[in-house]
């Protein structure tokens, strides 16, 4: 809310300047978000009076005339605006002065011909954007005044930023109480009481609530004989100070109410009421209004409609329709100040797409109470400003329960609360100064809610009251005392932490892609069963609309991204949930299962002149697995994930549950991913699996002292056989003594045969006494045997 | 026979000067020294001489053999020493190439910030917990007293799959699962991801926060100030000055908002603070005494102070980010930045 630093000045004193002001409401929980100077910087800019205009003797387009500017003589001005005219009132720059975009004014000759000055546009004096014409001021002006106090710009704006919970506050005078409880001041109200004129207003018009739950009171007054014009300038300079336009002294009288007392009003054109009745009521469903703004609104039923006794003439507390709008032709007009249901005025504008100053107000729930005092003010203004003869009698709809509200306080737990100690008689300073009225019951005190104040509904919003106005930063830092607890956190954040270490130590970055991804993420995994995935019912786009049930479409994007930004290496990993669509009817949430995805792209490291360069391939993203997971209990076995390389891929479960899948990425995924250049590897675990059967504890193993012998293997076995099943042979066969079987050599190639491979084999053996060279030989010679006869291998 | 012995010792002298490399020196010794060598036959051919010489004699090859053998270990070791210095310079290398330098990979700078609160309030005694991302209105909302239709509601543009399931759009969600299963005292702290329709420069649809709860009997506005300075002095250094101001939240009464001085231009003003030279860092208040009550605790009894932060806001703060959409864009030119 924008509010002008004078106007807020005639409802309380200020003992402060505009900024210490900001300062102080800022801190006070009024954020002030800016303080702006209405005043561009228009020194020695004063009101001139064109008194004669003569074509420049020398120039077609220019004209020579005399402006007074109250020295008596006047000044001979040159100017080329093409709308001076004689008898205009003007804003006339004299030298010396400056303007706002940094030109001097000074004493010259423009063509032969002497000026000593320069009549002005609004843009060139910054106060506008008009650079037609000079600027022409209402001949009320005084000439020779100085042109920012004629046009009341010597004003500074605050641009507050007004809670939810403070509606009371969109307004001049809830400022101003706050001022006035922050500086210790009182609160001047402004003038209400207007002279009515005998005739009787329910003599000529009627109100009729049909919905009182959604307008609790409606207040009307009639008003006739109005003169349209201009309201006064002092009032469109606080309109435009405020963000409003001026438009003329109707429309501008309730426009000014609303800011000053946060009341919406609305006026209607009497003669334009059918009837000459208003009636509320909500819309028949496809009514149509065309409101203020030229928009045709088709209605729904459950919208509020002011109507008369036809057709709707206004949407209720959100904008006036153009049927009934106070034009030039405007005489009598019925002023509207009501009170409208705030979650049926936040729908119907939100339904309509429409946001209003008033719309802003009543969705935010705005004191009934109000309404009878803003119809004053506003028939006080007409009568005032507009020549206006106010009727006598006020129509008053009201339904609304006035009794006061009280609030039991305790200022002892107040401070309790706080853990400080405001004297009392501070926190009744305060409270008064609010509009609270106290009636002390011992250590209990009564406390009487102000209408306005309808946020007020627990001790502790009063607890909040006393707070903010005796200051924050006045109460002290403490910490909590009391059992000490034990921090920590789950396994499964330990586990998380603790992957995420290990990765990064692998030189992996850690990546965070968004949890919603497209529709067709699963087909462009090709994912054989469609999983079923969330969708968000408003999502900002299609591309982040559903929930992820996998982690890698994300990857896969993240790693295109690197791609088309031509980075040669990308190892990316994730850690993060996945969302597995629960039950529809009754809605269940979804399982959130956190996974782990990795991805890996490119080169196997940074090229360096001391490393071969090389891609990642399938045994990197394998390898990372096996160094991460558990050394045992997991079975490795041939994956069949589409999303993979058919024959490129692998599959990993735990105590019978899928753990992991893993492989190099099938090329028509890595295509529609739009991954082009390397091949792509990844794989993606199931933490929850991981961590159910994590190892709980670790045990040393006793280290033999004894000398160890090794021996090497190498054998030709057929192309396509699994060397697993070999390390698991010479395994078992190897009994105790064989500490540990390494594949050290895998050859395809002359001269072995085309249809066989050569594997070498590194055997460790140990025991807890010296080993005989008879017993290991014995042992190498059940292995081979082994090997034969299981794969019909051939020793090399 | 002296005769003999001074020539063979000026011979072996000799060969001692003219041995250019170990090798040779060795041999040469062998020649003289060796089992075979010749000194070693002169002693042999002491038994032509008389019982009185051969005592003399006896002594002075022994003595000539001492001379030499100590002549040559010299000799050798110097020649040693010469020949690996030799060695070593024809070893040099280029050090000023680059090493072969192990990958390095990174966490996230979320992930930093995030792991930065956790030491901090773990080492405090909070808990860290954590909450599910798609909640139900009660959880997001109802609890925390936002009624349908709240003015509250406007400012968080939540994301929703049906009318009651939606994305949490606070981790705040996470205080009411905390103190349904549990009854005070409660320190926690609540990291996790949180959804609002919302996409430019500073905002994403999908961001962090960090949620704080604390319930105990006696709980104050003083120690909601006092455990968040404590935070803010170690999460931005110790000259890092925090401000409350009144706020307002629905699930808090009273409220507060907490700036930070700014840490860019030290509270002076610049263009980061908006010359106002304060950063807003997070929200935070005492519990409501509704929520309480909503749980099943008594607010006469207990009371506790609730905080939340941004995490992405903390991060581009720390680390200078200007665009929080570079957080999820992984780029790796990006994400290698925070590994030192």
């Amino acid at each position: 809310m924008l509010v002008s630093y004078n106007w807020l000045k005639e409802y309380v004193d200020i003992p402060w300047s505009p900024e210490e002001l900001a300062d102080r409401l800022t801190m006070a929980g009024l954020e002030v978000e800016g303080v702006t100077s209405l005043n561009p910087g228009l020194d020695n800019v004063v009101v001139g009076r064109v008194l004669e205009v003569v074509p420049h003797p020398n120039a077609d387009k220019l004209n020579v005339c005399q402006v007074d500017v109250g020295e008596g003589q006047p000044r001979q001005i040159v100017c080329g605006a093409p709308n001076v005219s004689q008898g205009q009132t003007v804003a006339v720059a004299l030298p010396g002065a400056v303007l706002p975009g940094g030109f001097e004014i000074g004493s010259r000759e423009v063509r032969g011909v002497s000026s000593a000055g320069m009549i002005c546009s609004e843009a060139e004096l910054g106060i506008g954007t008009d650079h037609d014409g000079i600027m022409v001021l209402p001949d009320t002006l005084q000439v020779g005044e100085a042109l920012a106090d004629a046009l009341y710009l010597n004003d500074t704006v605050l641009d507050i930023s007004i809670y939810a919970n403070r509606p009371d506050c969109m307004s001049v005078i809830g400022i101003a109480r706050e001022v006035a409880a922050l500086a210790g001041g009182q609160i001047r109200y402004p003038a209400l009481e207007y002279e009515a004129i005998e005739e009787s207003l329910t003599d000529h018009t009627d109100v009729e609530v049909l919905k009182p739950e959604l307008c609790p009171r409606y207040t009307a007054l009639m008003i006739k004989d109005i003169r349209l014009g201009e309201s006064p300038l002092w009032m469109q300079a606080r309109l435009r100070a405020a963000g409003m336009r001026p438009i003329n002294n109707v429309v501008d009288i309730t426009n000014y109410v609303m800011l000053e007392m946060g009341q919406p009003l609305h006026a209607f054109d009497y003669t334009r009421l059918a009837g000459g009745r208003i009636v509320v009521r909500t819309a028949q469903a496809g009514e149509i209004l065309v409101t203020l703004d030229g928009e045709e609104r088709v209605l729904s039923e459950d919208m509020l409609m002011i109507c008369d006794a036809e057709k709707p003439v206004c949407v209720a507390g959100v904008m006036g329709g153009e049927n009934s709008e106070v034009t030039d032709s405007t005489n009598t007009i019925v002023l509207e100040s009501a009170n409208f249901n705030a979650v049926s005025v936040r729908r119907t504008s939100k339904a309509l797409g429409i946001s209003s100053e008033s719309a802003a107000r009543f969705e935010k729930g705005i004191d009934p109470s109000g309404t009878l005092m803003a119809a004053k003010r506003a028939a006080y203004l007409l009568a005032e400003y507009a020549s206006g003869k106010v009727l006598s009698g006020i129509i008053d709809r009201d339904t609304v329960d006035h009794a006061p509200r009280t609030v039991a306080y305790h200022p002892v737990k107040a401070c309790e609360l706080l853990g400080t100690d405001i004297p009392e008689e501070d926190m009744e300073r305060t409270l008064v100064s609010l509009e609270f009225a106290i009636e002390k019951q011992d250590a209990v005190w009564q406390v009487t809610i102000p209408p306005h104040r309808r946020d007020i509904e627990l001790e502790a919003d009063l607890v909040e009251e006393v707070a903010r106005i005796w200051g924050y930063d006045r109460i002290p830092t403490t910490t909590p005392y009391g059992t000490t607890m034990v921090g920590g956190q789950s396994r499964m954040m330990q586990l998380e932490d603790d992957l995420r270490a290990q990765l990064v130590g692998f030189g992996l970055q850690e990546a965070l892609t968004y949890s919603f991804i497209p529709g067709d993420s699963n087909e462009r995994l090709l994912a054989e069963e469609n999983v079923e995935m969330l969708r968000i019912a408003n999502p900002i786009s299609e591309d982040l609309a559903y929930m992820r049930t996998s982690l890698l479409p994300g990857l896969l994007m993240a790693v295109s991204t690197n791609a088309a930004r031509q980075q040669s290496r990308a190892a990316l990993f994730e850690v993060g949930a996945v969302y597995l669509a629960g039950q529809v009817d009754p809605p269940t949430q979804p399982k959130e299962a956190r996974h782990l995805g990795i991805v890996l792209y490119g080169d196997r490291s940074e090229r360096n002149w001391a490393v071969p360069h090389a891609e990642f391939d399938f045994f990197d993203i394998k390898g990372i697995l096996e160094a991460v997971l558990p050394t045992s209990g997991l079975e490795w076995t041939k994956g069949a994930n589409p999303t993979f390389h058919p024959f490129r891929q692998g599959r990993i479960t735990l105590g019978g549950k899928p753990l992991a899948v893993f492989g190099e990425i099938h090329p028509t995924v890595a295509r529609n991913f739009r991954i082009g250049g390397s091949r792509v590897y990844a794989a993606e675990v199931d933490l929850e699996v991981l961590l159910a059967h994590q190892k709980q504890q670790i045990r040393y193993k006793e280290i033999s002292r004894f000398p160890r012998v090794d021996r090497d293997l190498a054998v030709l076995i057929g192309r396509e056989q699994p060397v697993a099943q070999l390390v698991e042979l010479i395994t078992k066969a190897g009994g105790d003594l064989l500490q540990d079987v390494r594949v050290f050599d895998v050859y395809q190639g002359k001269p072995v045969p085309e249809d066989k491979k050569s594997v070498a084999f590194s055997l460790q053996f140990q025991g807890q006494r010296t080993l005989q060279e008879k017993e290991i030989n014995d042992i190498m010679e059940q292995i081979i045997t082994c090997l034969k006869e299981a794969v019909g291998a051939e020793i090399r | 026979m002296q005769g003999k012995i001074a020539e063979l010792r000026l011979a072996a002298l000799q060969s001692v000067q003219e041995a250019a490399s170990v090798q040779e020196l060795r041999d040469a010794r062998i020649r003289f020294l060796g089992k075979k060598g010749e000194l070693t036959q002169l002693l042999r051919s002491m038994g032509s001489l008389s019982a009185e010489e051969r005592p003399v004699f006896g002594k002075m090859v022994n003595e000539v053999r001492d001379e030499l053998e100590a002549i040559w270990d010299k000799r050798e070791a110097e020649l040693f020493r010469q020949e690996e210095e030799q060695r070593l310079k024809a070893e040099a290398i280029d050090w000023t190439l680059p090493g072969r330098r192990p990958n390095i990979g990174t966490l996230h700078p979320i992930t930093l910030v995030i792991n930065e609160a956790k030491r901090i309030f773990t080492s405090m005694g909070y808990e860290v917990v954590e909450g599910p991302e798609v909640e139900w209105d009660y959880y997001n909302f109802e609890a925390l007293n936002i009624p349908p239709d709240h003015p509250a509601r406007d400012m968080q543009d939540t994301f929703f799959f049906s009318e009651e399931l939606l994305l949490r759009s606070q981790t705040s969600s996470v205080q009411i699962h905390v103190m349904e299963n549990r009854q005070p005292p409660i320190r926690i702290i609540a990291p996790g991801k949180v959804y609002r329709a919302d996409a430019d420069m500073t905002h994403s649809p999908m961001f962090h926060q960090i949620e704080g709860l604390v319930i105990d009997e006696g709980i104050t506005f003083a120690d909601l100030k006092g455990t968040l300075q404590l935070f803010i002095e170690r999460m931005f250094g110790p000259d890092a000055k925090a401000r409350f101001r009144p706020s307002y939240f629905p699930f808090t009464e009273p409220s507060a908002e907490v700036d930070i001085s700014c840490i860019m231009c030290g509270g002076s003003g610049c263009r980061v603070c908006k010359s106002t030279g304060w950063l807003e860092i997070l929200g935070c208040g005492m519990v409501d005494p509704r929520v309480l009550r909503g749980v099943g605790y008594d607010p006469n009894k207990v009371s506790g102070f609730a905080f939340g932060m941004g995490v992405e806001r903390i991060a581009m703060l720390r680390y200078g980010i200007n665009d929080i959409r570079l957080l999820f864009d992984n780029d790796v030119r990006f994400l290698k930045q925070f590994g030192r």
